[in-house]
């Protein structure tokens, strides 16, 4: 049998262990968000319209755009098993981000197709193995200048600026 | 010197596999012959493990690129300093690192307990040889870092440039030393489960095994937060990846094991929750080891083989079937007689002080396998981010903040009433004082701020707490031995290194809480296009840009340097110099923050682009309270090392114990 004392902590416990049981259910059903590929998102598009969406592609080749007047404003296309996506960025991309790099951008889907991402994050290119903190692949990191050193005098080494 | 190095390393495998089957069959047949054979053999095994490293790291130094290992993360122009930290800067060298760690503390707890006779050592070593074997049998033959290149390369590709700050140097090794060492713990639990030596034996040999590895765990995750917020240029310091996550998860469930020993060790209670929580942190290191290097988790930072995390996933399935059957086996001997007395006691503070450190660490371990789970159960990959983690966290963090404050001063058994006015009368007062003054400068704008406010208030009222329980010791060590204030302070800490270093510890996670509080919920931050001579304003502080400068540091390293003074009323304070450097043959530039730190706030510039007209596109931050963070850090690290002391005090007093009681049952001779 159990004391009354015992109870009393089972009990107390118990209502501990339910209070963050709450915090963790109520937690998931508010910012979960679907990590779906190209290819799986275009497949099933109607379904994602308007959802908080982390969508998973490769930064298709020359599709990087930047707006002249603000190095701030990127659109690219990202795709995966032929499917692709339009993605609209506003603000800092990291380090790794360029052509054929595998990126995660969160955000939703406009009913127009396009994607409004509000987070960009960079996958490691294949080169290296990235180590435990090399990941400077957060959100607003630093753009990508290709392999050249820059010079001020060069333009083939900034940024395209073309929209 | 490659040829001996694989040569050792097999050799280790092979007196790691002998001692394990030896220590085992030897207490199987009891046989002393075998066991003071297979007793040799960790200083052997440890011994070829160093070796092996020396070998590695000549090759590092020698410029040897016959090994694909060395060529992958070093090359010629490299630093000697990050040669020597490339030996950790991927998948292989840090698996030989993390063996080198284990062996060496198999061997220091080898020496250390060589000449006591406690039954419990050999099981011990045998767990420990038994966990090196695995390690052992992965750099053979799946991970070995003596692989060659037939062809010798000229050159290295050298270590990603990202890597090359003496960050690098520090944090790997300082997680590294705490993941490890928690193996010593858990082998000595092993031993008592296997031995049925089921009293406080184990806790007490392993207390300072566990105690460092804690260290070095907690100083492993700040010295990471740290690095992430002066290098990566994101502006924040933790991000809850699966990386961070799997380092944090072993630290609150150690955490909660070293609380709750201290019942066991008071009260004779606890055994099986013991037992389970130091089975569980060394699942945790594993769990997280598993995590870096299976891929299976979408992690910013993990390794790209993913063979080797089914491997792992294999020896953590291993692990805790051992664990789990062996504390089922012994569930009888593990029962205690004794019972907690009363819900407003010290011994039940500590059990929800326990509880809410596990449930911080269940949330982040939901959330960290998450996606997996999703995907079994519903065939779509949910994620959780940053928000799930702080919506969830932050309550139970605060609780255990409270807990913090309540724990040390409510009364053992039972709280009476009295004492619990005579308690916490004046740390409430001191709370509610803080929360009158705090009123006027916190903005309550929103729940977040909210939260803020409530910790700050937490915070003054464990403070207070602490402070007053140091001013009583030490008032009344003045009043009995006509001591100094100061003089006082110092004997009751010196004399009482657990209870006292405990508290300092207290004190810097307080700092931590405060500083994290401060920061997520008052920073600001503007990302804007400058020309030379415009202005950026935020917070009060004025940027302005003067000019870029190019600068070829070195034959490999260009650097662009912005230049922004920073005004306050017109006052200069700072001169903020971002940079961007780039390295010859590699592809990407890396940003170097400009930092300006001061207990107050951090002032935090990034540059983001700069083009042909000098115009530069900046990130400015101010972070409020950051800093307290690393004093915190500081505090913890000081009061650890006041607790793991070596306390001369301690083993008189046990001696004199002894004593006496030899002495009452043998009457004089004379």
């Amino acid at each position: 049998m159990m004391s009354q004392k015992k109870i009393k902590f089972v009990a107390g416990s118990a209502l501990i262990v339910l209070a963050i049981a709450y915090l963790i259910s109520t937690g998931i059903n508010n910012t979960s968000k679907y990590f779906v590929t190209v290819d799986e998102l275009q497949a099933r598009k109607a379904t994602y319209y308007g959802e908080g969406l982390k969508v998973k592609g490769k930064v298709v080749a020359g599709s990087i755009m930047r707006n002249p007047n603000d190095y701030l404003d990127v659109s690219f296309k990202i795709e995966e098993n032929k499917s692709n996506l339009k993605v609209l960025y506003k603000g800092i991309t990291p380090d790794m981000f360029a052509d054929d790099r595998d990126v995660v951008v969160e955000g939703v889907l406009a009913k127009d197709g396009v994607f409004h991402a509000n987070t960009l994050l960079t996958s490691c290119p294949s080169k290296y193995e990235p180590g435990k903190e090399g990941g400077a692949e957060r959100p607003g990191s630093m753009p990508n200048y290709g392999a050249e050193k820059p010079d001020f005098k060069k333009t083939e080494s900034l940024p395209k600026t073309e929209i | 010197m490659n040829n001996l190095g694989e040569f050792a390393l097999m050799l280790a495998f092979a007196t790691a596999l002998y001692g394990v089957v030896a220590y085992v069959m030897a207490a199987r047949g009891n046989r002393i012959d075998l066991y003071l054979s297979a007793d040799k053999t960790p200083p052997i095994v440890w011994g070829c493990v160093t070796l092996a490293s020396i070998a590695l790291w000549k090759a590092f130094l020698t410029d040897d690129f016959s090994l694909e290992y060395v060529w992958a993360y070093s090359n010629r122009q490299q630093a000697t300093f990050y040669k020597i930290s490339s030996f950790w800067g991927g998948q292989k060298g840090s698996l030989l690192f993390w063996t080198l760690l284990l062996s060496s503390y198999m061997a220091a707890v080898y020496f250390q307990n060589r000449d006591k006779k406690t039954v419990l050592v050999p099981y011990a070593m045998s767990v420990m040889l038994s966990i090196t074997l695995f390690f052992l049998f992965l750099l053979n033959f799946s991970t070995n870092p003596f692989e060659r290149i037939p062809l010798p390369p000229e050159d290295g590709r050298g270590l990603n440039p990202l890597l090359q700050n003496y960050w690098m140097v520090i944090h790997p090794p300082t997680l590294y030393l705490g993941y490890v060492g928690f193996t010593v713990p858990f082998a000595f639990a092993m031993a008592a489960l296997i031995t049925k030596n089921l009293d406080d034996g184990w806790i007490r040999l392993t207390r300072k095994w566990t105690l460092i590895s804690w260290f070095f765990l907690c100083m492993g995750n700040l010295f990471g937060a740290q690095w992430a917020y002066v290098e990566l240029g994101w502006g924040g310091y933790w991000g809850w990846d699966p990386v961070e996550n799997a380092a944090f998860m072993p630290l609150l469930v150690a955490t909660a094991f070293l609380h709750s020993i201290m019942i066991q060790e008071k009260k004779d209670m606890m055994k099986v929750w013991n037992m389970s929580l130091v089975l569980l942190t060394f699942v945790m290191t594993i769990f997280g080891t598993f995590i870096t290097r299976s891929g299976l988790i979408q992690s910013v930072h993990s390794f790209d083989e993913a063979t080797l995390g089914y491997i792992f996933l294999g020896f953590l399935c291993v692990i805790v079937a051992a664990c789990v059957t062996m504390i089922l086996k012994r569930l009888p001997e593990l029962r205690s007689k004794n019972e907690l007395d009363s819900f407003l006691s010290r011994e039940s503070s500590f059990l929800f002080n326990n509880l809410v450190l596990l449930g911080i660490g269940f949330a982040t371990f939901w959330g960290t396998i998450f996606p997996i789970l999703s995907e079994a159960a519903r065939g779509v990959k949910i994620t959780v981010g940053p928000p799930f983690y702080n919506q969830v966290n932050v309550p139970i963090g605060l609780a255990l903040l409270a807990l913090i404050g309540i724990g040390p001063i409510i009364a053992w058994r039972r709280a009476s009433w009295a004492n619990l006015k005579k308690s916490f009368a004046r740390p409430t007062a001191a709370g509610l004082a803080s929360a009158a003054a705090l009123f006027p400068f916190v903005p309550l704008q929103d729940k977040s701020q909210a939260l803020t406010y409530l910790a700050f208030v937490l915070c003054a009222f464990v403070t207070a707490t602490i402070l007053i329980e140091f001013f009583k010791g030490a008032r009344a060590r003045m009043e009995l031995h006509g001591e100094s204030f100061a003089a006082g302070l110092a004997t009751l800490v010196w004399r009482n290194k657990r209870r006292y270093g405990g508290y300092i510890v207290h004190i810097g996670v307080v700092l931590i809480f405060a500083g994290i509080a401060g920061s997520s919920s008052y920073s600001v931050e503007l990302q804007k296009r400058l020309k030379p001579g415009e202005t950026l304003e935020l917070r009060g502080y004025t940027f302005a840009y003067k000019k870029l400068s190019a600068v070829e540091a070195s034959d490999v390293k260009t650097r662009i340097i912005a230049q922004l003074d920073v005004t306050r009323d017109g006052r200069h304070i700072w001169t903020a110099l971002p940079e961007k450097e780039f390295y010859k043959g590699q592809n990407q530039p890396v940003s170097e923050v400009s930092l300006y730190s001061t207990w107050k706030e951090d002032l935090y510039v990034v540059l983001a682009d700069f083009r042909e007209d000098e115009s530069i596109t900046v990130k400015a931050h101010v972070n409020p309270m950051v800093s307290w963070l690393w004093y915190g850090q500081w505090v913890i690290a000081f009061g650890t090392v006041i607790c793991m002391w070596p306390d001369r005090l301690e083993r008189r007093r046990r001696l004199e114990r002894f004593r006496q009681q030899t002495a009452a049952f043998a009457p004089a001779q004379e």
